[in-house]
């Protein structure tokens, strides 16, 4: 219960980092999804329970601090969720490439499926926000990938230091 | 029977829970589709119990930025002292030609009876955060229902206009900014009069949509609200055209347009509370009493 709610509360915490820090950077069109490569960790690292509701929260707040009219980021982060958890033990993870290239290929899966999605839901189609995927949106997937591992291993030292729990995340089985 | 089937729901309980939840988020998306009530209780408490957290951040922020823009970055101070005062020579000149501009605008104001459309009441607010997607443009401001900030309201700053209120708590509110690709607004280019509709496109950037090919449209050329939809007051500066193109087919050109504010860089803005004519739920409702 404890891991659960410190988990949250950092969820919060970054995305408040996501919507303060992040934009006043002076390179305003690199912005890095710090909340998916939580959710990412979370999915190597959390019981798929207690993971996915934590999961569904912070997409549920990314919708609520964004100016998308769906629950878009409510669905799809908890899918990324479980996606990753069936991911866990088939793949090596403990490369800094490989959790760049993980984390890298999960931002361009939801990229895609939010896309899907918006065309699915919206009645007029949304011409103006397919070259932004192209400019915007592969950009900022690179870079997310580019820091994931420097933020997975922090999250790994945070998590030993909280809870002594030496083989808890990504690196429990390759 | 009854032992068989508990641990028959043992073994399936984590498919069931991840089914369940998955369909949730589903059914929760839906709802937000259809705009059905209940849900915005949530939302309101979330966005009420996460802003000051953001309020804290952005303070923090600002106060390590104003310290590196006052004490470290003075490099070019002399050079920028020196722009700085040719601009308020020039500004001078300006606000005196203004005066007389706006002495005449006064008088024709009082003989049309528009007084009351040019100047509405408005809310100034902190823009306390900005969009976490990379690819949505909003911001989150701290104004809301308990100041009279309601759905749908025109936000504008000096310079020009920047969004309209999407989601409203009671002390906090989210603004679709014209860059978004789901906002439009009504527009007029001031130069020709000729009238299209602005959307966003994203990245700073907004283009020009219904613009007839036969409009006479120039790059350069200044766009301005006109006042059609409701929610702006007429001759609201949106932006001035950065691309035109006719090389297409169809009754259409295409232009785009780069805003006059710099969204990317929003810290106060003003939300407009009297509009001008009424909304469009309000007309409704008009009708609906009337009948």
């Amino acid at each position: 219960m404890k891991r659960f709610i410190l988990s949250l509360l950092l969820g919060i915490l970054f995305i408040t980092l996501q919507t303060t820090l992040l934009p006043s950077l002076p390179i305003q069109r690199i912005r890095p999804d710090i909340l998916l490569i939580f959710t990412l960790y979370l999915g190597l690292s959390y019981p798929p329970i207690s993971g996915g509701l934590l999961a569904f929260f912070l997409g549920y707040l990314m919708d609520l601090f964004s100016g998308n009219p769906f629950g878009l980021y409510t669905f799809s982060r908890p899918l990324l969720f479980y996606i990753s958890q069936f991911f866990k033990n088939r793949f090596y993870l403990e490369s800094f490439p490989s959790q760049s290239f993980f984390v890298f290929i999960f931002a361009l899966v939801e990229g895609l499926l939010i896309l899907i999605l918006l065309r699915a839901l919206n009645p007029i189609p949304l011409r103006n926000l397919y070259p932004s995927f192209l400019e915007t949106f592969l950009l900022n997937s690179f870079v997310t990938g580019l820091i994931s591992p420097v933020l997975f291993s922090l999250f790994n030292r945070g998590s030993f230091l909280l809870f002594n729990q030496h083989k808890m995340g990504i690196k429990e089985k390759g | 029977m009854r032992i068989r089937g508990f641990f028959l729901f043992r073994r399936y309980s984590i498919p069931t829970v991840i089914v369940l939840l998955l369909l949730f988020a589903l059914v929760f998306m839906s709802l937000r589709v259809r705009q059905r009530k209940g849900i915005d209780f949530f939302d309101a408490l979330l966005i009420e119990l996460c802003s000051p957290i953001q309020k804290a951040s952005t303070l923090v922020i600002k106060t390590v930025q104003g310290f590196f823009n006052q004490y470290v970055f003075l490099v070019h101070l002399q050079k920028e002292n020196t722009m700085l005062k040719q601009r308020i020579a020039e500004l001078q000149r300006e606000s005196h030609q203004g005066k007389e501009m706006a002495l005449a605008h006064e008088r024709l104001q009082k003989l049309l009876q528009f007084r009351d459309k040019i100047s509405p009441s408005v809310i100034a607010a902190e823009v306390i955060g900005q969009d976490p997607s990379s690819w949505l443009m909003s911001v989150t401001i701290n104004k809301g229902e308990k100041d009279g900030v309601r759905k749908g309201m025109a936000v504008i700053s000096a310079e020009g206009a920047i969004g309209q209120i999407l989601k409203t708590s009671p002390y906090h509110s989210v603004v679709l900014l014209i860059t978004d690709y789901n906002s439009a607004i009504d527009s007029i280019v001031q130069r020709t009069r000729a009238k299209a509709i602005v959307e966003g496109k994203g990245e700073n950037r907004c283009q020009l949509k219904y613009l007839l090919r036969a409009e006479d449209v120039v790059v350069g050329d200044l766009v301005v609200t006109s006042g059609l939809s409701g929610n702006f007051t007429k001759g609201l500066m949106i932006g001035r055209i950065s691309k035109v193109d006719k090389r297409g087919h169809g009754i259409f050109q295409y232009a785009e347009l780069v805003p006059s504010v710099d969204l990317t860089k929003l810290e106060e803005v003003l939300v407009i509370t009297e509009s001008p004519m009424p909304l469009q739920e309000e007309k409704g409702k008009k009708v609906k009493k009337a009948k």
